[in-house]
C-alpha cells in the first residue's frame, strides 16, 4: 500500500512540476494573446457490453467505460486502477479518478451556467467519489433529468461539470446526449449509455478554461 | 367608437323587432329558463342561478340529451372553462388547476376512488341526471378538501308524480353500446326512481404494433335508485344508493424473463358503491334541518398473467371506504338573512398493494354561512369552515362573496376565499421500492420510521467523514410535517343582460397556490439511489378570464360562445428565470443558451386559449332537437425536450385542435325519439399525445318513453 501511494505521489509530483513549467510558459503567451483552448467533442462513447438481465431489460454493463480528457481517447477498462483515465461512464453514473473510484487526484463539481461563460475552474469545492459520487447521481441532482412518463434521460441544459483530472488538472465538460447516435429528441427506446459530450481541457494546470 | 356603434345597433335592434313578431303568450324561453334555474352547490341552499354571487354553470338534462352525451366526461368537456385532461383517467382541469383540485359530488356527496388524483369521469352515466352544476373558484368554505378549483355537483332525478319510465339503446363506432332504463313512480307518501345502465365498447388501437390496445375493451354496469318517503307533514326521508362495476381485459406484449416477447393477459375490475339516507325536517318556516349519512366504497383489482402458462406476471388491488354523517341547519332569520350551519365527522380507510397495512384517517368539521341581502340590489355571503384532521394540521377556510345589481341589465360580482386539498393516501402512506432501479418512496406518515429502519439494516449510504447514514434531515423534517395544499383565490366579473335574448357573463380569476406537494429525496441508499418522500414547497399561480355569451337567434335557436384565457406558472421557475439560472439546448444547433423570462410557457398541459361555439335548435312542438358544437383547445405543453424541465420551446407544445360534434333527434308522438350523431366530425387524431381521441365516432339511438307522462 505504501508502495503504491508513494508511486502515485511521485508520479503526481512529476506531473505537477511539468505543469508548473508549462504554466509559466503559457503565462508569457497569455500576456501577448490568449490562445483559446480547443473545444473537443466526443460523440456516442459506447458503453461496455452488458450481459442480458433476468427481466430481459438491457442490463447494466459490468465495466465502466474509461476516458482520458488529457489524451482525448478511451482507455481500456483493464487500466481502471491507474491514473490513465479522468472520467468513467456506466449507465447514468460518471466517476472521477480519486477516492473510491481510482488512484488519481480527481474530483468534480457541478455548476449551473453556460459552457462558454465558464471561463475558469473554481479553486476549491471539488468533491471526491465516495459513497456519494463527486458528480451527484439521481435525477435532477447532477447532470441529467429522468422523465418518469417517457423514461427519457436528458442532460440538464446549462450544467457544467468542472473536473479535476487524475493528474490534478482542470477541465470543463458538458454532457450533450445519452443515447446512441445522439438523437436530437430521443424517444427513450434507443440504446442508452452512449455519452456525447464536449469539453475543454487545460493542460497547463491552471484554472483558466477560456 | 365609430366601429362600435354598428355593433351595438346590431345587438340592440333585432331584439324588440323579433320580440314583437313572437306571439305574446310565449315568454322568452332563455330568460324564463334562467329565472327558473335553481342551484344548490353555490350556497348549499336553493338559490336562483342568476342571483348567486359566484360563477356557476348549469348544464340541463335537455342540453345533455341534445348533445347525445353518455358519460359525465362528455358533458363537462364541452363547457367553457373546463378542459378534459388525461392522467390515469379522464378528468377536468378547472381554472387551470389539475383534476385533483376539483371536488366531484353526486347529490352533494363526494365520489371516491381517485387514481393519481384523477377521478375517472366515465364512471358516471348521465342517463338519470337532472342537471350538472359547476361552481368555479374555491368552495372549501362549504365543501372542505378538494374544492380548491371548484365543485362539480351531479343532481340526479327525484321521483316525480305518476308512474313513468323509459328505455334507451344506443349503438356506435367501436361497437360501443349503451343500454339504459329508468323507472319513476310517486304516490301520496312514497316515491321511487330506478336507473340501470350497461355500457360496453370493444375499444380501439391508435398505433398498430404497440404493446397493447389504446383503449382496451370494457363493459360497465350502473344501478342507481332513490326511495323517498314522507314520514310526516314536515318530515321526509330519502334513501339512495348506487353501484357501479367495470371490467376490462386485453392482451399486452411484455418482455419476459427469458428476454423474448411474451403475451400477458390483463384483467382489471373496479367497483364503487354508495349508500345515502337523508332525513329532512322543517321545524318552522324559518328552520329547516337535514341529517345525512353517506357511506361509499371503491375497489379495484388488476391481474396480469402469462397467456402461455397462466403464471402470474403482476397483481395489485386498491380498497377505499368513506363514511360520513353530517347535520345541516338552515335558519332564515329574516327574509333577507339566512344562516346555514353544519357539522360532520369523516372516517376513511384504505388498503392497497403498495400500502403497508389498512390505513385509517378521521376528520371532523364545522361550517357556517351567513347569506345577507341588506338592500334588494346587494347580496353578500360570508362563509367559513374548519376541518380538523388526524393526519395533518387543521384547515380554516373562509370565503366572502358579493353581488350587486347595478342596473336591471348589469350585475357585478366578486369573491375572495381560501381553498385547500388534503394530502392524499399515496402521499401519506405509500410504501414502494422499485425492484429494477432500486429507489424507494415512502408516505410522509411513516418515512421517518422507514429511514431509521433502512439505516439499521445498513441499506443507507454512509458519509465517509462522519460514518453516519446520509439522511437529509431538513427535508425529512419537512416531510414529517406535511400539510395540505392551499390557495387564496379571487374572482370578479359581470353579468350582462342587454336585452331579453342576450346573456353575457365575464369572470376574471386568480388562484395563488401555496404548499403544493412534490417529491423530494430524504436519504441516500447504499445502491446510489434515493429514498423519496413528499414535502410542501411549490408555489404557483393560475389566472385568467372566462367569457360566455348566449344569444337567442330565433325562439328555437340558441347560439352560444365561450372563451377562456389562461396563464398558469410556477413561481419558483419565474424566480430562477429572472436570476438567469435556466438554460436550454437549441434542438437544431445543440448549443446551450440562457432562457429569457418571456419564453416561459408556464405549467404543462394548459392551453392559453380555449374556445367553444355552439348551436342548439330545440323545437318541441315539432319534436326536433339539433345541436352542433365546436370545441377548440389551443396549443399546450406536453413535456420537456431541451433539458431544463420547463416549457419554453415551440417543439414542446401539442398543436391546438378543434373537435366538432353534431347530433340530431326527432321525437314521434312525444314517446319515441330517434337520434343520430357524429362526434369529432373533422376526424382529428393525435396518436402520440392524445390517446383518448379515436377519430370520428358515429352513433344512432332510440329512446322510448313509457307510462303516464307527468310533464
Amino acid at each position: 500500500m505504501h508502495h503504491l501511494f508513494l508511486r502515485t505521489a511521485v508520479a503526481a509530483l512529476a506531473v505537477s512540476s511539468v505543469a508548473f513549467t508549462s504554466c509559466s510558459d503559457d503565462k508569457d503567451d497569455n500576456n501577448v494573446v490568449a490562445p483559446a483552448l480547443e473545444i473537443k467533442t466526443v460523440s456516442s462513447l459506447a458503453p461496455q457490453p452488458a450481459p442480458p438481465t433476468s427481466t430481459g431489460q438491457p442490463g447494466t454493463p459490468r465495466h465502466y467505460t474509461f476516458y482520458s480528457l488529457a489524451d482525448g481517447k478511451e482507455v481500456p477498462y483493464t487500466d481502471s486502477a491507474s491514473t490513465k483515465w479522468d472520467l468513467a461512464f456506466r449507465g447514468t453514473t460518471i466517476l472521477t479518478n480519486a477516492g473510491t473510484s481510482g488512484p488519481g487526484r480527481g474530483g468534480a463539481q457541478v455548476k449551473s451556467g453556460l459552457f462558454a461563460e465558464t471561463v475558469a475552474a473554481p479553486e476549491t469545492g471539488y468533491a471526491v467519489d465516495g459513497t456519494a459520487k463527486a458528480i451527484p447521481t439521481g435525477s435532477g441532482n447532477g447532470w441529467y433529468n429522468y422523465n418518469s412518463t417517457t423514461h427519457v434521460i436528458s442532460p440538464i441544459a446549462g450544467r457544467v461539470l468542472l473536473i479535476r483530472t487524475a493528474a490534478g488538472k482542470y477541465a470543463k465538460v458538458e454532457i450533450t446526449n445519452y443515447y446512441k447516435d445522439a438523437p436530437a429528441t430521443p424517444a427513450g427506446t434507443e440504446p442508452s449509455g452512449y455519452y456525447s459530450f464536449r469539453y475543454v481541457y487545460q493542460p497547463d494546470g491552471s484554472l483558466n478554461l477560456k | 367608437m365609430h366601429h362600435l356603434t354598428p355593433f351595438c345597433l346590431l345587438l340592440g335592434l333585432p331584439a324588440p323587432v323579433l320580440a314583437q313578431q313572437r306571439p305574446a303568450f310565449q315568454p322568452d324561453s332563455l330568460r324564463r329558463l334562467a329565472l327558473r334555474e335553481v342551484v344548490v352547490t353555490a350556497t348549499r341552499t336553493e338559490r336562483s342561478l342568476t342571483e348567486v354571487p359566484i360563477p356557476v354553470t348549469v348544464v340541463s338534462q335537455q342540453q345533455i340529451k341534445a348533445m347525445g352525451s353518455l358519460r359525465l366526461g362528455d358533458v363537462l368537456s364541452e363547457q367553457t372553462g373546463l378542459t378534459t385532461v388525461n392522467d390515469h383517467g379522464q378528468g377536468i382541469q378547472m381554472q387551470g388547476l389539475n383534476p385533483e383540485y376539483t371536488l366531484i359530488l353526486v347529490d352533494g356527496e363526494p365520489l371516491i376512488g381517485r387514481t393519481a388524483g384523477t377521478l375517472e369521469l366515465s364512471r358516471v352515466a348521465v342517463g338519470n341526471i337532472q342537471r350538472v352544476e359547476v361552481v368555479k373558484g374555491p368552495a372549501s368554505a362549504l365543501w372542505g378538501s378538494e374544492a380548491l378549483a371548484g365543485v362539480v355537483n351531479i343532481i340526479t332525478e327525484k321521483p316525480q308524480p305518476g308512474t313513468s319510465g323509459n328505455v334507451r339503446l344506443r349503438y356506435g363506432s367501436n361497437r360501443t353500446m349503451n343500454l339504459s332504463g329508468t323507472f319513476n313512480t310517486k304516490g301520496e307518501r312514497a316515491g321511487l326512481t330506478v336507473f340501470v345502465n350497461r355500457y360496453s365498447s370493444q375499444g380501439y388501437t391508435l398505433l398498430p404494433g404497440s404493446t397493447g390496445p389504446t383503449q382496451p375493451p370494457f363493459t360497465s354496469y350502473t344501478a342507481q335508485s332513490r326511495l323517498t318517503y314522507r314520514l310526516g307533514k314536515k318530515t321526509n326521508l330519502s334513501v339512495s344508493g348506487r353501484y357501479f362495476t367495470e371490467g376490462q381485459h386485453s392482451d399486452l406484449t411484455v418482455t419476459a424473463e427469458t428476454g423474448a416477447a411474451a403475451v400477458v393477459a390483463a384483467k382489471t375490475k373496479q367497483h364503487d358503491y354508495n349508500f345515502n339516507p337523508v332525513l329532512t325536517h322543517r321545524f318552522s318556516n324559518q328552520l329547516f334541518a337535514t341529517a345525512r349519512l353517506y357511506h361509499s366504497g371503491y375497489r379495484t383489482r388488476e391481474n396480469y398473467t402469462y397467456r402461455a402458462d397462466g403464471q402470474p406476471y403482476d397483481a395489485s388491488y386498491f380498497h377505499q371506504t368513506f363514511t360520513r354523517p353530517e347535520l345541516q341547519l338552515d335558519w332564515q332569520l329574516k327574509p333577507t338573512q339566512t344562516l346555514t350551519g353544519g357539522a360532520g365527522y369523516l372516517r376513511e380507510t384504505v388498503a392497497a398493494t403498495r400500502y403497508e397495512q389498512r390505513q385509517e384517517l378521521r376528520a371532523h368539521y364545522l361550517f357556517g354561512q351567513y347569506d345577507w341581502t341588506p338592500v334588494p340590489r346587494l347580496n353578500l355571503v360570508l362563509g367559513a369552515r374548519y376541518d380538523g384532521h388526524s393526519q395533518y394540521a387543521g384547515q380554516f377556510s373562509p370565503k366572502l362573496s358579493g353581488r350587486y345589481q347595478v342596473r336591471p341589465w348589469l350585475a357585478v360580482r366578486g369573491s375572495a376565499g381560501r381553498g385547500y386539498r388534503a394530502p392524499d393516501f399515496r402521499q401519506l402512506y405509500l410504501n414502494f421500492s422499485n425492484p429494477v432501479i432500486g429507489y424507494s418512496v415512502f408516505g410522509t406518515n411513516q418515512v421517518r420510521a422507514k429511514v431509521t429502519q433502512l439505516a439499521a439494516q445498513g441499506q443507507l449510504a454512509t458519509d465517509p467523514e462522519t460514518g453516519q447514514p446520509v439522511v437529509y434531515e431538513a427535508v425529512l423534517a419537512q416531510a414529517s410535517g406535511l400539510t395540505a395544499e392551499s390557495s387564496l383565490a379571487y374572482n370578479a366579473g359581470v353579468q350582462l343582460d342587454p336585452n331579453a335574448k342576450t346573456r353575457i357573463t365575464i369572470n376574471g380569476f386568480r388562484n395563488d397556490l401555496r404548499n403544493l406537494i412534490e417529491t423530494a429525496a430524504v436519504a441516500l441508499k447504499a445502491n446510489g439511489q434515493s429514498v423519496y418522500s413528499y414535502r410542501n414547497v411549490t408555489r404557483a399561480y393560475t389566472q385568467g378570464l372566462e367569457a360566455d355569451a348566449r344569444y337567442l337567434l330565433t325562439p328555437h335557436l340558441t347560439v352560444s360562445g365561450g372563451y377562456q384565457l389562461l396563464f398558469a406558472k410556477d413561481k419558483a421557475v419565474i424566480d430562477r428565470l429572472e436570476a438567469g439560472e435556466v438554460f436550454r439546448k437549441d434542438l437544431q444547433t445543440q448549443e446551450t443558451e440562457r432562457v429569457q423570462p418571456q419564453d416561459y410557457g408556464g405549467l404543462y398541459n394548459r392551453s392559453r386559449h380555449s374556445l367553444n361555439l355552439k348551436l342548439f335548435y330545440e323545437n318541441q312542438p315539432e319534436g326536433w332537437s339539433v345541436s352542433a358544437r365546436g370545441i377548440y383547445r389551443g396549443r399546450y405543453g406536453f413535456g420537456d425536450l431541451n433539458g431544463n424541465a420547463i416549457l419554453d420551446a415551440d417543439q414542446e407544445y401539442v398543436p391546438g385542435y378543434w373537435l366538432v360534434n353534431v347530433a340530431a333527434a326527432k321525437t314521434f308522438r312525444q314517446r319515441l325519439t330517434v337520434q343520430a350523431g357524429l362526434d369529432n366530425l373533422l376526424g382529428y387524431t393525435n396518436p402520440t399525445y392524445i390517446s383518448t381521441l379515436p377519430g370520428r365516432l358515429y352513433y344512432a339511438s332510440v329512446a322510448l318513453e313509457l307510462g303516464k307522462r307527468s310533464r
